[in-house]
């Protein structure tokens, strides 16, 4: 009951900042960064007080998990692949040259779970997962649906918002998952079929370096970054004004921004928990 | 309530057929715009020079809010950086794991170059100017401005698409400079500055492991993928249809499409470069 009156306060306040289109004066130029950083963080605190708050939209939850998956899986096989086979291409060749061979599959663990497994996932998570929510938010947004919502005395935050950002956490979670899997198996397959790794000594040895703290390390970072893709994806996808061009824009944006933030923090979390486990 | 109009024949049998007639079609419109983009590039270098330099101009350093904060230059460079410091921490560790620290500098020289600069510059690109181009073909699309201009006689895609393929390839080498020297710089500075490593010894192995070959690989590499997610970019802009709302979603199809494509043609280049065996020496 508490929730009834605190509810339409936060959109009003901090959601309208980012739409408005400033002038062309020099001072708004210089704010206009500044803002947005501020109506980012105002809506992801919305988001996040919200997600606490009992009412919750299971319906649309399982429908954006389902939305989210089924755009990233393909794309999840399609990247871990190629990149798992590149490194562990690189990787073999520097251990048959020191005669290291056997160890074959303990840098294909180290890898996929440590190395690569984090960034494919912080391709997927924000290159396919991230843009299809913002398009169709920003969809949403341009055909004045949740302006409706509002009208109807409906909290997008709360309805909208909340199951989308927590679907993208579990999918970071579930995609970090398969892009493990796949690229332990490719791994195998390109160790084994292409540069002549015994299969015996691969299997043996993947488990000398890479421990559970490791696996945990790496699930924990998958969602983080599911979250702040989420984050993200919601305020441009909110947030969207002006034509097709804004849509496109705030694509285009989403990506650009949930890249920069998802590697900045990887390198973040990898330096903490490296020192941590060292 | 059947969908199926009365009179077909085998109403299921044909409906899938359709559909993979229609991703048949699909398939060949998309090459035959490819080969088209490919073909006119020397026109739109010849005919369109202002227009080609004014794109390269503008995706240098990016429109709207990603010019606010410094265009695709500083985000590609962002980018690297933090991979080329993700090298550091996780290699310096694995290999002081073994006791073989000293040999940062060939993690750097080897993984920098072959793996991490090239693929994280092709994503750069396809992020900033690839979703930009497509953000723009769109929005023309969806204005009708490319019938307006095929009306007045251009050819639209001399005009709009080969002239964006040049462009993006243009500008991706200065930018693959950036990249690589980014990495280089940040895993340099903190294996020396935050893990305490004797600069010698790291410029050492660095410079002992840095081959001028593989460097040249390396920027063909991005040259390479650079053209195929210019001309991913471009087609879905291009063939964008279904209002504002459209645009947006061509621009995530286009994202996921060319992310696909990067890591794969990325991996393809390396592979046909440096062999089974991998062209490489350690003993020296």
């Amino acid at each position: 009951m508490v929730a009834t009156e605190a509810r339409p306060a936060p959109p009003a306040t901090s959601l309208p900042i980012g739409g408005t289109k400033g002038t062309k004066l020099r001072p708004e130029t210089y704010t206009k960064p500044l803002r947005e950083v501020g109506s980012f963080f105002a809506l992801s605190l919305d988001i996040l007080v919200q997600m606490v708050r009992p009412p919750f939209a299971w319906r649309e939850f399982i429908h954006q998990s389902w939305f989210v998956a089924r755009v990233t899986i393909f794309p999840t096989f399609m990247v871990s692949i190629p990149f798992n086979a590149f490194a562990v291409f690189i990787i073999n060749i520097l251990l048959v040259e020191i005669g290291a061979a056997d160890a074959s599959g303990t840098g294909a663990a180290l890898a996929c779970v440590v190395y690569i497994g984090p960034i494919s996932t912080v391709l997927v998570v924000a290159g396919c997962g991230a843009t299809a929510m913002c398009a169709e938010l920003g969809a949403r947004t341009i055909r004045e649906e949740i302006d409706a919502m509002r009208v109807m005395g409906i909290n997008p935050v709360q309805r909208l918002l909340v199951p989308r950002v927590l679907a993208l956490m579990v999918n970071g979670l579930l995609l970090n998952a398969i892009n493990t899997i796949v690229g332990l198996v490719t791994s195998f397959f390109f160790s084994v079929g292409f540069q002549h790794v015994n299969p015996g000594s691969y299997a043996a040895s993947l488990t000398l370096l890479v421990g559970v703290t490791e696996v945990v390390v790496a699930f924990a970072k998958a969602t983080v970054f599911g979250v702040i893709a989420g984050l993200i994806a919601c305020y441009k996808g909110i947030t969207v004004g002006g034509g097709p061009q804004g849509v496109g824009n705030a694509v285009n944006e989403t990506v650009v921004y949930t890249f920069m933030a998802l590697f900045v923090i990887n390198v973040v979390l990898t330096a903490v928990t490296t020192k941590a486990t060292m | 309530m059947t969908a199926v109009p009365s009179g077909v024949w085998l109403p299921r049998l044909t409906n899938r057929a359709r559909g993979l007639v229609n991703g048949w079609n699909r398939l060949g419109s998309q090459t035959a715009f490819y080969v088209r983009a490919l073909g006119f590039v020397w026109e739109a270098i010849v005919r369109y020079k202002v227009e080609t330099l004014r794109l390269i101009a503008n995706m240098s350093l990016g429109v709207g809010a990603l010019a606010v904060i410094g265009g695709t230059v500083v985000i590609v460079t962002t980018l690297t950086m933090s991979v080329g410091g993700l090298v550091a921490i996780q290699l310096f560790r694995s290999l002081s794991d073994v006791g073989v620290q000293a040999l940062s500098g060939f993690a750097s020289a080897y993984i920098n170059t072959r793996l991490a600069a090239p693929l994280v510059a092709c994503i750069g690109l396809a992020a900033t100017i690839g979703a930009g181009a497509t953000a723009q073909l769109g929005a023309m699309r969806i204005n009708e401005e490319i019938d307006a201009l095929e009306v007045m006689g251009i050819r639209t895609i001399t005009y709009l698409v080969s002239t964006r393929v040049v462009a993006g390839v243009v500008v991706t080498v200065p930018l693959w400079c950036m990249a690589s020297l980014a990495g280089y710089m940040a895993t340099r500075t903190l294996v020396i500055f935050a893990y305490g490593q004797a600069p010698g010894v790291y410029d050492h192995y660095f410079h002992t492991y840095l081959q001028p070959t593989d460097l040249i690989w390396s920027m063909l590499q991005v040259i390479g993928t650079a053209t195929s997610i210019m001309l991913v970019h471009t087609y879905y802009g291009f063939n964008a249809s279904g209002g504002p709302a459209g645009v947006g979603e061509a621009v995530g199809r286009a994202v996921r499409a060319s992310l696909v494509v990067a890591v794969a043609v990325t991996l393809a280049v390396a592979m046909a470069a440096y062999g089974v065996s991998g062209d490489f020496n350690l003993s020296g």
